[in-house]
């Protein structure tokens, strides 16, 4: 067999938004510039949009990739804020630093997909997806009702800011910079993680469970054990963006915040952005969270300056049309692009299989040479 | 010489319905037995059941000395047991080297691996032209290559083969069956072929059994079977 074609360094999207965003902080005058327009700031609001991209990365291996509705991926998110704040709140006698309690939320979010996972990943499509929503609602009434050891709807805070050299510990409240470089970095380091492993045995192998779970079955592959894999490790990186999430609102806020909504709000996200493709999850998050919380709040206290006295009149305030908009986004959305944004190619041959002619792509190929995943330049071209 | 598989007394069925009652059959090696009957006699059930797919509820399965019924259907095909299934089940959205991939999961010799998929591609020049293309691309007689060449990536002892002529037109039904009896003749496969095409199903196998009903009514040498005036009426429309 010849080797596949080694494709020179592309850079594509994913890696140009990335870019952008390492950029961003370097440049204060683009931070300015946004304040100037809008009296907020970009920088404090954009580490929210990269855990929330995690969120989205998690989720997308367990629904993108392997095919499996979850929708309590809120629950696992829980479990990573909620170790953050019982491991080191001043209420309880830990006091662990921020290097111990990351991995710690991992760990603790990745056991715990296991524990749900192991019985109920033998339940096929929506039978699942009403276990992990009822999963995802029994976390948020258990975290709320459980006051003694969760705070209840107070939430368990102050969490300590991490420990970085060279940033000294009022830095992380002075200056969205320390906080957006953390997030940002480990958003890049799981992103790459994830670049090597859809192009692996185990990322195939998912994506084939996908496609059609008996003849995976009788090439050897074993479902369970893989659908399991899947839901752990969406689990854990859920973990991971919920230590960072409750480490930069310094507190677990009230566990309404991890409800179903959130995770309606996630796997959304992945449908606008196209289902499996992670350029796809990152840019419906961007879109989804940013225009809640970035544009909206914008466009609120526009309204209020040219309408002073439009005094809380629901149909003046932005806010009061967010999920109107948002739901006619969607119902657009699945009419005239059902395959997403920025689809994996995988998805969009199936949806739109003349339009890849149009955009001068080898429908046969799908741009495809050899027996090698898309690259992300390509995609890009697409698009 | 031992059957390479052997199956005794095998009940299986799926909720309250068994839609096997008593099936009992052999494969010797080298041989290539094919198993016919109409619309839900229970073939597709029994290949099933041989692979593990769908659990037997009574009988025996043994292939090479090993009890079937104890191993999960991902650890039969490392015993050597591979299946292509009905309706070729190809997964679309997979390149062709992809599926070709997915057929050795269960290997672990990249260097075998990637001689064997040259092997495929000298056996199905066509899967070579279009390696980079999606699965769900190429046309029905070249997705059923690609599912019988995905599972001769197991490197299997035995091959199950559920219906390859489905859905294709007669002159590619042809081709498949040539590779049938090449796999066979040239290297030595044992294949469990089950076939609505009665009649091409005989003229290529050794043996042949009749399923009516979830039981074995007639099992003879092939050409015995395809004489049989019995045979020639009920399935071979004479």
């Amino acid at each position: 067999m010849s080797p596949p074609v080694k494709k020179p360094f592309a850079i594509g999207w994913e890696g140009a938004i990335f870019l952008a965003l390492l950029l961003y902080p370097l440049f204060p005058i683009f931070e300015s510039l946004f304040f100037r327009a809008t009296q907020r700031s970009l920088g404090e609001q954009l580490p929210l949009v990269f855990i929330f991209a995690l969120l989205a990365y998690g989720l997308n291996v367990v629904v993108g990739y392997t095919g499996l509705l979850h929708l309590g991926i809120a629950a696992f998110f829980a479990v990573g804020a909620y170790v953050a704040g019982i491991f080191t709140t001043a209420a309880y006698s830990f006091g662990w630093p921020f290097w111990v309690v990351l991995p710690l939320g991992v760990l603790a979010a990745t056991v715990l997909g296991l524990l749900l996972g192991a019985p109920t990943l033998r339940l096929r499509g929506d039978y699942l997806a009403l276990v992990t929503l009822g999963f995802g609602e029994v976390t948020k009434f258990t975290l709320r009702n459980m006051e003694k050891i969760t705070a209840g709807t107070r939430g368990l805070s102050p969490i300590p800011p991490p420990s970085l050299p060279l940033v000294p510990p009022s830095a992380w409240a002075d200056d969205y910079r320390p906080f957006y470089y953390l997030t940002l970095g480990v958003l890049i380091l799981v992103a790459l993680l994830l670049h090597n492993l859809e192009r692996s045995r185990l990322g195939r192998a998912w994506i084939a469970l996908r496609e059609d779970e008996l003849a995976a079955n009788c090439m050897g592959l074993n479902p369970n054990k893989l659908k399991l894999a899947a839901f752990a490790l969406g689990a854990g990186l859920a973990g991971l963006a919920g230590v960072l999430y409750a480490t930069r609102l310094t507190s677990t806020a009230d566990p309404n915040a991890y409800d179903f909504n959130r995770s309606i709000f996630m796997v959304c996200c992945l449908i606008l952005g196209g289902l499996g493709s992670r350029l796809g999850a990152l840019v419906g998050v961007i879109m989804l969270v940013g225009f809640d919380n970035i544009l909206t709040p914008i466009i609120d206290s526009k309204i209020q300056e040219w309408f002073p006295n439009s005094g809380g009149r629901i149909c003046l305030s932005f806010t009061g049309w967010r999920l109107a908009i948002f739901g006619l986004a969607l119902i657009l959305m699945m009419r005239f692009r059902p395959e997403g944004i920025v689809p994996s190619s995988r998805m969009k041959h199936e949806l739109h299989p003349d339009e890849a002619v149009s955009n001068g792509i080898d429908p046969i190929t799908m741009g495809r040479n050899t027996g090698e995943v898309e690259t992300l330049g390509r995609k890009g071209g697409q698009s | 010489m031992p059957p390479i598989l052997e199956v005794a007394g095998l009940r299986a069925g799926y909720g309250p319905i068994d839609a096997l009652h008593d099936v009992s059959l052999t494969v010797d090696e080298g041989e290539i037995v094919t198993m016919i009957g109409a619309n839900g006699a229970g073939k597709t059930t029994t290949l099933m059941s041989v692979s593990g797919v769908v659990r037997p509820r009574a009988g025996r399965v043994t292939f090479g000395g090993n009890d079937l019924r104890t191993f999960p259907a991902h650890e039969i095909v490392k015993l050597g047991l591979a299946q292509s299934p009905e309706g070729r089940k190809i997964f679309p959205r997979l390149t062709v080297l992809e599926n070709l991939q997915m057929g050795a999961f269960t290997r672990k010799d990249p260097p075998g691996i990637a001689a064997d998929i040259e092997k495929m591609f000298g056996m199905f020049p066509i899967l070579n032209e279009r390696k980079g293309q999606a699965g769900g691309l190429l046309s029905g007689g070249q997705q059923q290559m690609l599912a019988i060449a995905r599972a001769l990536m197991a490197r299997p002892k035995l091959l199950l083969l559920d219906e390859p002529s489905l859905g294709l037109a007669p002159q590619i039904v042809t081709q498949i069956f040539g590779v049938i009896r090449d796999l066979n003749q040239n290297q030595g496969m044992s294949v469990l072929l089950v076939e609505q095409n009665a009649r091409m199903a005989l003229k290529v196998a050794h043996r042949g059994y009749v399923l009516e009903t979830g039981r074995v009514t007639f099992s003879d040498k092939a050409d015995v079977v395809l004489n049989d005036p019995r045979i020639r009426a009920a399935y071979l429309g004479e």
